[in-house]
Formats: C-alpha cells, structure tokens, sequence
C-alpha cells in the first residue's frame, strides 16, 4: 500500500538573527491513510518546522517529501497552495478564528479560498456536516468571542474537516485548554482517522499522545520512536 | 472559467466581510479621500461647462472653425453678384439680414428694435450704413401707438447655414432648401422669438421696409441659434419673391454676409474678383476666418490643467489616508491573511482582496463626490440660472463622472498597492508561531 506521506532524510536550516541553525537534519516519516502519529519533544527541538514542512507552509532545504507517488519536495507556491486546500487540514494551539465571522463562516473560510467553487447551499450543507462532526452544529451562528475554548478549538476542526483533508496536521491543539476540554478535542481528532484521514499529532502531553497509534520522538533534528512512558 | 468565477466570488465574499467588520475604518477612508475626488470632479465639471458654453456659441454665432467669413456692405451689385457666384453651391451661403417686424400694422411693437423680450437693454440697431459711413436713423415705427406686434432680425440664407453653423433643431423642422420656393414664406425662428410669440398673440403678418407687399409667413420650426435677441430665418429666394434684392442692401438692410465651408476653396478669391469687378470698392469687401475657437479652447486647457494639479495635490492628501488606514488595517490583519494563506488561499488572491477593498472605497467616493457635484450643479443652476444663461439647464458634465471616477481608481490602486504587497508577502508560519 503507498503510503500517504512519506518524508526520507528531510533538512531544514533556519537563519534568524544570528548563525544558521540546523533545525531538522535529516528526518525520516512515512504516515498511512487512517494511522495516526503523536510527535513528542523538547521546546524549541523543531516540531512545528516539520509540520510546516509536512504543510507545505514551507520547503525543505534537502531530503525527499513525497505525496503519494508525487515529490512534492519542491513545490512552487501557487500549487502548494491548493495542495493546502486540497490535502490538509490545519489544527493550531491558538484557534484563530476571525472574530468578526460566525462560527459557520470560519469553518466556510476553507471553502472560500479561491480554489474552486461551491454554491452556496452545497457550502453550507458541508459547514453543517463538519460542524455535525465535532458536535456543535447549534453554535453555528455563535461567534468566536462568546464561545469556550474547546468549542472554539472544535470550530478550527470543522474548519480542517470541512473539505475532507487526506492529512490533518494538529500543532499543540490542547495547549490552551484543560485537560477534559483536550480529551474531548483529541477524540474529535482522532475519530477523523476512522474514515481513512492520516494524523499527525504534535503534542506535549503524553496521555494525548498514546492514544495515537504510534508515538514519535523529535531530538537533535532527528524523529525516532519515543521511550518508554516515564513516571506517572 | 470555472476556476477564474470562484476566485472572482472568492474575493467578493472576502472582501465584503473585510469591509463589513471595518465599516468605520471605509467611512473614514472615504471622508480622507472625498475632498481630493470632489475637487477633481469639481474642476473637470467646470471646465467642460465654460467649455461647452464657449464653444457652442462660438459655432453657433461665428461657425465652426475654419469657416471663412466675407463681409460685403451695401452695395446695389452685392447680392444679385453674390447670388450668382454662390449659385448650386452647398460649401458656401449668403446671409441677408434685415428687421421685420410681425403683427398689427402700424404700430410700435412690444419689443421696439428687436430687443430681448426679458427686461429691457437689448440693443437697437437704428443704425444703417453705406457708402458715407453709419448713420442713425429714426426708428420705423416711432411715434405710432404701442401694439400687437413683435420686432425681429430676419435673416435670409441661400442655403443650408447648419452645416456651418450648427443651430440645434428645439421643435417643427428646419428650412428646406431643396424644394420649389413658397409663395408664404417658411420661417424659422430662435428660441427667443418662440418665447415672444408664446407670450404675445400676434396676427400673421410680416412687414419688411421696402418689401412690395406684406406677406403670411408660416413658422415652420425653432432652433437654439445661440442668440438672445428675437430672430427668424427665410429661404433667400422665398423672401426675395416679395423684396427686391436691392432692399436687402439699402434701408435697415445689413448687407451680405458670406459664409464659406473650410473645403469651399477659391471660392473666396472669385467672389471677391466678381464684386470688385461689378465696382465694389476693395475696402468694402472684408474677409475674417473663425478660429476664435482654438485659441479659447487652448486658454481653457491651461486653466484646467493648473487647477487639475492643484486637486491632484489635494487628492495626494486623500491617498496617504487611505494607505495609512490600509497599511493598519494590514498590520491588524497578519493573522487573518497567514491562515488563509494557510488553508490555501494563493496570495495574489489576497492580494488582489486588498487591493478590491482600496478599489470599492476610491469608487464609493467617486460615486459620493459625483452625486454631491450634480447636485450642487444643479442647486447653483435653478439658483443663479435665471441671471447666467450659461448655467441654464446645463447637465452634469460626463467628463467630470469619467474624471471623479478615474480620481477614485487611482487613489484607490495608489493606496491599496502597498498594503496589497505587504499582505502577499506575509508568512504562513505566523500562525504556528504566534
Ligand atoms: N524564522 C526563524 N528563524 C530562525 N530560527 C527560528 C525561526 N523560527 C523558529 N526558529 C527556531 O527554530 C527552533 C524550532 O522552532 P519550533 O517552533 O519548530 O520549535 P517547537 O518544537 O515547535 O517548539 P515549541 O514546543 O515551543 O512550540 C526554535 O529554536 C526557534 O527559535
Ligand atoms: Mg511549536
């Protein structure tokens, strides 16, 4: 079976203010539709380059990163940008919802993206069924301000449901929620692998991440299987 | 198609919500930019009114340009020598003017000498000249009692005047020249002998000094001649069925104007042979080319040209608000534009949605400075319009709509370039980093 995405010996170098960092040097990661992946690490070890990568928000500086069977290793902007419609679906720490739109019209933001076009209705029987998903399809109408955090973080999951993604990529989801609040977002990620959709999970809490089929480890710029749990 | 109409909606749907959340922030762009459009507009609107107003009564009164204009003064050989020389010619026409005067016989009429029927101080041509120089005269009809009667130029033509001077047809038809001649005489009056007759009720009877007979003139049409004294136009050789040609020159008579078309060339060389050789003296047979008309339309394009720089500067003024509240509006908007980028928008989509929202308030202005313009124009016109005939119904010009609206896009793309720039260069990664 051809994997979903397949990353073989990935590099990335970040220049800020002072020298050159080598931030991933040399990352392998094959993900199958369905599976799902947490990737552990130390603050600051790269976790949210490599989703960027994996995201197409950036490219990396050698290695291999292929699609399916395509190399999307080097992908001008205009492509990678429907690819990010097409493929991805995005989950951040912060939601980042607009606060001037309804819940609804965050989520439709994915389809009103200049790739493609859906009628109104068609657009928004889509809204509702991702809404439906996460379980809060009455907060349609709500907006972002008067929400909770987790029904907040649930709408920036419609949202990267809502055009059925092959991958979804989540950077910290529960990081600014309590830890039931996180359960109940973890689930709704996850339960989206069960209708075929690879995840990768980029997490600092282990319970979160071993509810994911596989554990990762980020360190020195290399991914490796994680240790053992430790404690708790 | 397909992928072009989504992006176009696309772009709609997001600049719409872009506007809606900022509503004040548009209102204000527009108050910054309003005063830069509205001068532009006010400008252009200005000179194409004194323009127009310059230029149509130029053509209507002298003729369009180039047109050559010969003066011949009374003379007995003038007009059977002019007639001759003009015959089956349609690049060229003679004018005779003389004074008629139609109603009551023998009575002072409501408009002594032809005069402009709203108040009084229209001029009094009781003047006539000849070979000795001008002389005043007694009018025709002083000392008789005041009556129903109206006092006109009438003009008589050997042919159709209008491709030379392009009178605007107002109701009825223009003379035809085409035709046998009548026995009653067609005439064609201006719009200030319409309003006489509308305002006094007149026999049919016209009365021309020296003519063998009075006759029953029919008024077959109206035209804007550009003049504001009572006037009337007559085949030449419907009129000269019942006036001798010599009246046309002696008496109130005014003599014989020529009219020659730009392409009548030579023409006016063999005229001016014939009549010195029929023993017109040199210095009575004057020629004058029109072009009065360049000459004021280049006078007009330098003033319009310095006033459109000084509301260009105040519309500079306009479009560094609107940058300013668009390089704002982007710096608050970082987020917005990284994660649409993030769930695929392509940047010049977001770009262009930048540009979009610049563009609609630079076109809300115009549209707003337009509207106020018209109105204005309108306000002054039915307020002074009563005392400068030029402001009477004048419409908004369309040059000042196309000038407002070409002042809007400008300031608009000027304004909306930058910003749009900024908010294509953003990086995705903000949103992971944030
Ligand atoms: N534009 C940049 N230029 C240079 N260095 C950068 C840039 N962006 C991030 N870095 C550095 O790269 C390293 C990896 O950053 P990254 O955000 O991927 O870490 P992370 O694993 O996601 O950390 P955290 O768990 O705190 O989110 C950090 O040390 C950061 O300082
Ligand atoms: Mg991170």
């Amino acid at each position: 079976m051809t994997p979903l995405i397949q990353l073989n010996g990935v590099t990335k170098t970040l220049k800020g203010q002072g020298a050159p960092r080598d931030i991933l040097s040399g990352v392998d990661l094959t993900v199958h539709g369905g599976e799902s992946v947490a990737i552990l690490g130390r603050s600051g070890s790269g976790k949210s380059t490599l989703l960027s990568l994996i995201g197409l928000f950036d490219r990396p500086d050698g290695g291999q990163y292929l699609l399916g069977h395509r190399d999307i290793t080097r992908l001008p902007e205009r492509k990678a940008a429907a690819l990010r419609s097409a493929e991805f679906g995005f989950v951040f720490q912060r939601f980042f919802l607009l606060k001037h739109l309804t819940a609804a019209q965050n989520v439709a933001m994915a389809l009103v993206n200049g790739q493609g076009w859906l009628p109104r209705r068609k657009r928004r029987a889509k809204v509702m069924a991702a809404l439906e998903q996460v379980g809060i399809a009455h907060l349609a109408k709500q907006r972002p301000p008067r929400m909770s955090g987790g029904e907040q973080q649930r709408v920036a999951i419609a949202r990267a449901l809502v055009r059925e993604p092959r991958v979804l990529l989540a950077d910290e989801p529960t990081g600014a929620l309590d830890t039931e609040t996180g359960r109940l977002v973890i689930g709704a990620l996850h339960a989206a692998t069960e209708r075929g959709c690879g995840l990768i999970l980029v997490t600092h809490d282990r319970e979160h991440a071993d509810r994911m089929g596989r554990v990762l480890q980020l360190d020195n710029g290399v991914l490796a299987p994680a240790t053992e749990r430790v404690g708790v | 198609m397909i992928r072009l109409s989504g992006r176009f909606r696309s772009s709609l749907i997001i600049g719409g919500q872009g506007i809606r959340a900022r509503k004040l922030r548009t209102f204000l762009s527009m108050v910054s930019l309003f005063l830069g459009v509205m001068a532009v507009v006010v400008v252009q609107a200005g000179a194409s009114i004194a323009e127009r107003a310059l230029l149509s009564e130029s053509e209507l009164r002298e003729g369009k340009d180039g047109t050559v204009q010969m003066y011949v003064a009374s003379h007995a050989k003038a007009v059977p020598v002019t007639l001759e020389t003009l015959r089956g010619r349609s690049d060229a026409v003679a004018t005779f003017g003389t004074q008629a005067i139609i109603g009551e016989p023998g009575v002072t009429p409501v408009n002594p000498g032809g005069a402009s029927f709203d108040g009084p101080g229209g001029y009094s041509p009781y003047v006539t000249c000849d070979e000795s120089g001008c002389h005043n005269v007694d009018a025709p009809t002083a000392g008789q009692p005041p009556g129903k009667a109206i006092e006109l130029q009438l003009t008589a033509l050997t042919g159709d005047v209008r491709k030379i001077r392009p009178y605007r047809l107002e109701s009825g038809r223009w003379l035809d020249f085409s035709s046998a001649p009548s026995l009653s005489p067609g005439i064609v009056i201006n719009r200030e002998a319409a309003k006489g007759f509308a305002r006094h009720r007149v026999p049919a009877e016209m009365r021309i000094d020296g003519a063998v007979a009075n006759s029953t003139p029919r008024i077959i049409g109206v035209v804007d001649d550009g003049g504001f004294q009572p006037a009337a136009y007559v085949r030449a050789d419907e009129l000269l069925t019942w006036l001798p040609e010599t009246a046309l020159v002696s008496g109130r008579g005014q003599g014989v104007q020529v009219l020659m078309a730009p392409s009548a060339t030579g023409l006016e060389q063999t005229l001016r042979a014939r009549l010195l050789a029929a023993g017109m003296p040199a210095g009575q047979v004057n020629t004058n080319r029109v072009d009065a008309r360049e000459h004021a339309k280049t006078q007009l394009a330098i003033m319009r040209w310095i006033f459109l720089g000084m509301a260009s500067l105040v519309l500079l003024i306009g479009v560094a608000g609107i940058l300013n509240v668009g390089l704002a509006t982007v710096g608050e908007r970082i987020e917005e534009f990284a994660l649409r980028r993030a769930v695929g928008t392509p940047r010049s989509l977001l770009a262009g949605i930048v540009l979009a929202e610049t563009l609609l308030t630079g076109l809300f202005t115009a549209a707003a400075a337009i509207g106020v313009g018209a109105a204005g124009l309108h306000l002054v016109s039915t307020l002074v319009g009563d005392r400068e005939p030029f402001l009477q119904n004048v419409e908004f010009p369309w040059q000042a709509g196309v000038a407002g609206v070409i002042a809007g896009l400008v300031a608009g793309l000027l304004g909306g370039l930058i910003p749009a720039l900024r908010a294509a260069r953003i990086p995705i990664a903000t949103v992971m980093r944030a």
